[in-house]
């Protein structure tokens, strides 16, 4: 049994020293010809620790292995050997074929590892003869008969049937044997002094019997071992920190103090505690659960190490020639989702290099360098892991695609006509779309990208694809972070109750009777819900999953108005009409048994609170079932005349919001938070302050009326709370109607209604608005808050931070212009880029900071980045990028550029952070200049 | 315990084998009785839409998620309302609880494999693919179920 116990130890260490072993390979092989002796010694030490423990378990064949790849790793670290790619080659397949001995420990005795460790001998051989010259590949693969000289090499002798092809030794393998050996004897001794015994003849012989009593038993092909290294082994143990187990330890500890209390409680029949009581231990299980989850957590990177050598050998193979950038390892997801997402990845990887990369000339033609480069990268994004594959290749042609879809019957000719280019894109995914021959002719991807989509939903994530023709693709997966455990909105489809993940949800819209009639309608055959000038499908779950009708009024809905869930699946949006939203829950995902194999609506069963069973919605699954064609066809044109006439100015999506019947406000959705309803008798006061308990804690509330100048609010029996950040801390402001969402123009008149709070006003829909500024209104209710805000740190001696500020749009250019100055800053602000480049250029003024928007006309932010960051004079400048609402494309795009920071237009707070941070590190960054 | 699958070969070996015993209907069935985790009367089942038609739905079973089987349907016999008498009987099957809605329970019915005779092509307009065999007792049969079958797949 202790045996046992060592080998599967071995088999843990071994792994982990070989975990990197490939992509430390390929490094090697890059910094060639030069060596980087303490790269180099890491992995010998690797291979030295697993050949000394082999040797000490009787493991012969691995050791023989790892001794010769040690030998070979000892004559590169003496620099008596210069790796070159064939070089490097032989070494993975060795390693490739160690890795696979240790994955099948028992058997490995009686595997054929001839081939490798002849080739290996061979390269140590070559450079013995040739001395310190580097070793050319013919003189490595001139020898093309590898010798299996059984009296020099022990795993030979063990194996009956050596796979090397016939051929007598000639005297130059002999010499090379020989000199092998000599190599061999070196490497031992400088080993010696770590492993003594490890290749003693006693040692060996004890061993041999048994070795021979299993003949051969797993004959591994060298492409079995290959694979099965390439494959994620399911790790039956993992590594957990020990931070984590002891607050793991200090939780268990509190659930036993909340549970002796609770029974206390319940026993001596106290009620009053009882709630604290309660409070507690939902806290700590809170905890406790996010502890475990942590466990669980591993890093991407694991899944990353593979591709370089997917990469390099695939485009070694293909003749390409191609850098993979990693990005993003320490990113950690679910161990689940590592596991299961390696083969899609790798699917997208091999897709990138073959579809994506061109060929060297092809390149070279188009004026882009010979080598193209994938980039991998993994970053957390919005509780989700968004994972890309970037490539600088071909790109993918709309056009192509569409005509290829239509000559497969994927989709009709007036499909077609309709798509625009980031449907048709979308096409790669289509189920049927093409086989690889197909797709490469028109340069375009899709080896079974249907399959790739199809896993990726299989774990809660999406896909999606960017391209631009000439420019390269980019390849976009989100997944949960975990699937154990997932936030959902519980909803009441008939009599039922379903579970809709919340990663899909978008938003809930409300639709009143007395509005029905304007915001429902049929386009076609199909219902639509319009919504802030789109058209949405509607779905209405109950006639598509066949529930039966609420028995009586549904609970939580008695106004008989239509709730509309707006789900995202990434590629199609939509609404689903339900009878009721009730809470939202993390709920605890149960898989379905095997007779619902077929419900592609399904993603499982949770049990909810009261003990009942609830189906999780799978929302990309109705999708699909329903055929949904996404919602840009569907986009009703000119509906909103506001929205195409005004098409090149800046628009801010606003909440709008009634006090009363006459005063009107709005805010940028930006900075709000989030918005509750609550009952008017559920707002508080505690010492003269308005407050809200909410999730165990107290939301200080603001009315408008006691900030500026407005009528106080009417209200019906519930208000909204309009919720969002100032100095961390989260702030409420009560908005008694709501009555849109809409993105608007910013043309603001600053002047007509300027007070404290109230930036200015707006004219939407024939009614004028003021827009509030919520950080000014918050400051003039609570300025203690604000007391100990710190004035940016200005250098008494020089003048204070210079910020460049482009902005083509007047009401904002005078906004952040004069939050800044009201800070002590410099400020010098031109319309666009242009002007604002010609400024930088023509070196007026040493700026410190510069702050731009990204849509403007002329010069954009982008361009504008691109060029400050390529200058010598400016590339130290700090960029920060202003917008509205970050698209993810976008700050892609400006990440790419250059551009070192994103803020929101109107948050003031993180607005004015950000610009201190940068600015006192400019600042220092001259003075240390120009002292240095 | 092992048993997670009773074929007649099993059946056979064994001295004794018993089989818990319950209506649909008007006809006696039995299951074998190692197959069987518990009877319960957790009828607050949850329906799947899409599902297949003899599946009724889905139920907690203590904290799990188990899929429950009308067997009136996989025997083509006519519904019935649900009543006081109707139970679950939660038998493993491939490593999954899954619970068979039967009308009425009965005894538990001990007997020799030998006692066991071939089971006829229908009983009572059932199809005899359902059955391991009969047994006959004083005044009517039991009908033995091959639990495998009535829970495959079909459609």
């Amino acid at each position: 049994m202790e045996d046992n116990e060592l080998l599967a130890d071995f088999v843990v260490e071994a792994n982990e020293h070989l975990a990197d072993i490939e992509n430390q390979f390929l490094a090697i092989e890059e910094a060639a010809p030069n060596i980087d002796v303490n790269l180099v010694n890491e992995v010998f030490r690797a291979i030295h620790s697993i050949k000394g423990a082999a040797g000490f378990l009787g493991l012969r064949t691995v050791n023989d292995l790892a001794h010769n790849l040690e030998n070979v790793l000892n004559m590169m670290r003496n620099e008596e050997l210069t790796p070159t790619s064939a070089i490097v080659d032989d070494m993975l397949k060795g390693a490739d074929a160690l890795k696979g001995l240790i994955e099948d420990v028992e058997n490995s005795n009686g595997v054929d590892v001839g081939a490798h460790i002849t080739a290996l001998e061979r390269i140590a051989a070559a450079a013995m003869e040739i001395g310190n010259e580097p070793v050319s590949e013919e003189a490595v693969h001139a020898e093309s008969s590898p010798s299996t000289l059984a009296e020099t090499e022990p795993a030979a002798e063990l194996t009956p049937a050596p796979a090397a092809p016939t051929g007598v030794p000639s005297d130059e393998e002999l010499e090379a044997a020989i000199n092998a050996k000599l190599a061999e004897k070196k490497a031992a001794k400088a080993a010696a002094a770590a492993k003594p015994a490890e290749t003693t003849p006693a040692a060996s012989k004890a061993i041999e019997p048994k070795a021979e009593t299993k003949p051969a038993a797993a004959p591994a092909p060298e492409a079995d071992a290959k694979d099965a290294a390439a494959k994620s082994t399911p790790e039956a143990q993992i590594r957990v920190a020990v931070n984590v187990l002891d607050s793991l330890m200090n939780l268990a500890g509190e659930l036993v103090l909340s549970r002796n209390q609770l029974l206390q409680a319940v026993s001596t029949e106290e009620k009053t505690g009882l709630e604290a009581i309660s409070a507690r231990l939902d806290q700590i299980t809170s905890e406790l659960q996010e502890a475990i989850m942590q466990t669980r957590m591993q890093q991407i990177g694991t899944v990353f190490s593979r591709f370089p050598r997917v990469v390099r050998d695939l485009s070694s193979k293909l003749g390409k020639q191609c850098d993979l950038e990693i990005e993003g390892k320490e990113v950690e997801v679910d161990k689940t989702i590592v596991e299961a997402i390696g083969d899609p990845l790798t699917h997208l990887v091999r897709n990138s290099c073959d579809h994506g990369i061109e060929l060297p000339e092809v390149r070279t033609a188009a004026g882009k360098p010979a080598k193209g480069t994938i980039k991998l990268k993994a970053c957390y994004q919005a509780g989700k892991v968004r994972i890309e594959i970037r490539d600088d290749g071909g790109g993918i042609d709309p056009e192509k695609l569409k005509a290829k879809a239509v000559q497969k019957g994927v989709i009709t000719p007036e499909q077609a006509e309709s798509m625009n280019d980031r449907e048709a894109l979308r096409l790669i995914f289509a189920p049927g779309f093409s086989t690889a021959a197909e797709v490469t002719d028109v340069s375009g991807r899709g080896v079974g990208m249907d399959v790739v989509r199809t896993n990726i939903a299989k774990l809660g994530g999406t896909v999606d694809v960017e391209s631009e023709v000439g420019k390269g693709s980019n390849i976009v997966v989100t997944l949960p972070l975990t699937l154990a455990i997932i936030p959902s909105l519980i909803v009441q489809v008939g009599c039922d109750r379903f579970a809709i993940p919340q990663v899909n949800i978008a938003e809930l819209v409300r639709v009143r009777d007395s509005e029905r009639s304007t915001k429902l309608g049929r386009v076609k055959n199909a219902e639509v819900l319009r919504l802030r000038g789109q058209l949405l499908p509607l779905v209405r779950l109950r006639e598509k999953l066949g529930c039966g009708p609420a028995e009586g009024p549904v609970q939580g809905n008695a106004t008989g108005a239509t709730n509309v869930i707006v789900v995202d699946t990434g590629q199609t949006r939509f609404g689903l009409v339900v009878e009721a939203l009730h809470d939202s829950e993390e709920i605890v995902v149960k898989p379905l048994g095997r007779h619902y194999k077929n419900c592609r609506k399904l993603a499982g069963a949770t049990i909810l609170g009261d003990g009942h069973v609830a189906l999780i919605l799978d929302i990309a699954g109705i999708a699909g079932d329903l055929n949904l064609r996404s919602d840009e066809e569907l986009r009703e044109k000119g509906a909103d005349a506001t929205t195409s006439a005004a098409d090149k100015e800046d628009r801010q999506s606003m909440l709008f919001f009634k006090n009363n019947q006459v005063d009107n406000f709005a805010i940028p959705m930006d900075i709000i938070a989030r918005i509750e309803r609550v009952p008017v008798d559920q707002l508080d006061s505690v010492a003269g302050q308005e407050v809200l308990q909410y999730r165990d804690t107290t939301l200080p509330l603001m009315r408008l009326e006691s900030c500026i100048s407005a009528s106080p609010g009417d209200f019906a029996e519930s208000a909204y709370v309009v919720v969002y950040d100032v100095r961390g801390r989260e702030v409420g402001l009560i908005a008694p109607e709501l009555e849109d969402i809409r993105e608007v123009p910013t043309v603001v008149d600053t002047v007509t209604f300027r007070e404290p709070g109230v930036i200015g006003s707006l004219v939407t829909n024939e009614k004028t608005v003021r827009l509030l500024d919520l950080f000014e209104l918050t400051q003039m209710s609570h300025p203690e808050w604000f007391s100990a805000d710190s004035e940016p740190e200005l250098n008494e001696e020089s003048l204070p931070p210079m910020i460049l500020l482009a902005e083509d749009s007047g009401f904002f250019r005078t906004q952040v212009k004069k939050i800044f100055e009201e800070k002590g800053y410099r400020v010098a602000d031109f319309e666009d880029g242009k002007l604002a480049w010609e400024d930088l250029d023509a070196e007026n003024h040493s700026y410190d900071v510069i702050v731009t928007d990204i849509e403007m006309p002329n010069m954009n932010g982008f361009e504008l980045c691109h060029r400050v960051k390529n200058d010598p004079r400016f590339s130290s400048i700090p960029v920060i990028a202003l917008t509205s609402l970050a698209g993810s494309a976008d700050v892609q795009h400006g990440m790419e550029v250059g551009i070192d920071d994103y803020q929101i237009k109107m948050d003031r707070d993180k607005l004015l952070t950000a610009v201190q941070n940068f600015a006192g590190q400019a600042q220092q960054g001259r003075t240390a200049g120009s002292y240095a | 315990m092992n048993a997670t699958t009773t074929t007649k070969d099993n059946l056979i070996s064994s001295d004794q084998v018993q089989f818990s015993t319950f209506y649909v209907g008007e006809v006696l069935l039995g299951v074998d009785i190692r197959l069987v985790q518990e009877i319960n009367r957790q009828l607050d089942i949850t329906p799947v839409p899409n599902a297949p038609g003899h599946v009724r739905g889905v139920i907690n079973l203590r904290g799990e998620v188990a899929t429950v089987i009308d067997l009136r349907t996989v025997l083509g016999l006519p519904p019935a309302e649900q009543d006081r008498d109707t139970r679950n009987l939660i038998v493993h099957s491939q490593g999954e609880a899954i619970g068979l809605m039967v009308d009425r329970i009965s005894d538990i019915l001990t007997i020799r494999p030998d006692q066991i005779s071939d089971s006829p092509s229908n009983v009572d307009g059932i199809d005899g693919k359902f059955f391991l065999g009969v047994h006959a007792l004083q005044d009517t049969i039991c009908v033995l179920l091959d639990v495998e079958q009535v829970l495959a797949d079909r459609d």
